[in-house]
């Protein structure tokens, strides 16, 4: 009995203090008003076109989710996304590899199989939902988003109201999910968690671009590569300013 | 005195360039038609008779359609069609003959065909 409490505190204890393995992820972003894939976190808004080959998945859906065609374009040092038709929603996915380390260890792109003494190993997978047309309909799970926030009412116009997020794993609502509200502007901010529906409802929090985050460990599914999934999901929105 | 009159012309001057910077203002349909912002740039959507016309003004600034491509894709009763439509004078461009009907959601881009460069928006017909 005391073991089984004893295990149980301990698996508590690493679920609560979870490391986050790559707090780094993918939004959308105008960039001289065209749809960029941005890499990154908070202001470092890193180096994508050097990691356009990782980014899978690059997908566009009109007013009723109907797929656009939509193709990656090198712009300089930006990678931006053309879409055949104006975009309502857009989304892509970056599988970053598996990571591992030792204890307090610096994390080493390694497998459980290359580092067997790794305390700590993570499969990455970073996704990303853009919404970038007025919605007449809620926001489906997209294919291939395997975590998704999709908003869970309208979106108001203006900073401060609030609004009811839903995070889908695998097409369904998860519980216990972690959340950031401005993954920009506040990348450090103290993460929230969804409730049993997967819900969370947080003030907006820009009168410009939001970038929503949310971060899930999933099981693995290899064993002998790595321990868990970190998926990573950021949903972006931009509210409008007043015209001036 | 000098040194007031010195911070009053350079308030002044930060005055001007904050007030030039920040005039974008068109947002009210130019042509009878129904207005979509997409930030900064204002698209207007003109149904009648003869066809559709859309016109595009960037940052208060008719974009010339002669060096853009422009498109039309129509949700309607759940099917999807697209339309070219043809660079007409200034910032217009037409689709002659094509009537939109209520409730249909009308996704308009203009393509730059020198810098690739796209703009679009969605229109719902009411």
């Amino acid at each position: 009995m005391r073991l089984k409490v004893s295990l149980f505190a301990l698996t508590l204890g690493a679920t609560v203090a979870a490391p986050m393995v790559q707090a780094h992820g993918i939004w959308f972003a105008s960039r001289a008003k065209q749809l960029a894939i941005i890499y990154g976190i908070g202001a470092d808004d890193l180096e994508t076109v050097k990691r356009l080959p990782l980014i899978e998945n690059v997908s566009a859906y009109d007013a009723d989710y109907q797929p656009i065609k939509a193709a990656t374009r090198v712009s300089g040092p930006v990678v931006l996304v053309d879409s055949d038709a104006q975009p309502t929603v857009v989304s892509a996915i970056m599988p970053y590899g598996v990571w591992s380390r030792v204890g307090d260890g610096e994390f080493e792109k390694k497998t459980l199989a290359e580092m067997p003494e790794a305390t700590v190993s993570t499969k990455n997978v970073k996704y990303a939902v853009s919404i970038v047309g007025a919605l007449t309909k809620p926001v489906p799970a997209l294919p291939g988003q395997t975590l998704q926030i999709v908003p869970a009412g309208p979106i108001p116009a203006t900073l401060g109201m609030p609004l009811k997020y839903q995070v889908l794993y695998n097409g369904k609502p998860i519980a216990g999910a972690r959340m950031i509200n401005d993954m920009i502007n506040d990348p450090d901010a103290k993460e929230q968690i969804t409730a049993a529906d997967g819900t969370l409802t947080l003030p907006v929090r820009n009168q410009g671009l939001n970038v929503i985050r949310a971060v899930y460990d999933g099981p693995t599914d290899q064993p002998k590569l790595y321990k868990q999934i970190e998926h990573t999901a950021t949903l972006s929105f931009t509210l409008a300013h007043l015209p001036e | 005195m000098k040194k007031t009159l010195a911070l009053l012309l350079c308030l002044s001057a930060l005055t001007s360039v904050s007030g030039a910077a920040m005039a974008h203002g068109l947002t009210k349909p130019q042509h009878g038609g129904v207005v979509q912002m997409n930030g900064e740039t204002l698209f207007e959507l003109v149904s009648s008779p003869a066809g559709v016309s859309l016109y595009v003004v960037d940052e208060d600034e008719p974009v010339s359609a002669a060096g853009m491509t422009a498109k039309l894709t129509v949700n309607a009763g759940g099917k999807r069609s697209e339309v070219a439509m043809v660079p007409a004078k200034g910032n217009q461009f037409t689709a002659k003959g094509v009537k939109l009907a209520k409730g249909a959601s009308v996704a308009v881009q203009v393509v730059n065909k020198a810098t690739q460069a796209r703009y679009g928006t969605t229109f719902v017909i009411k």
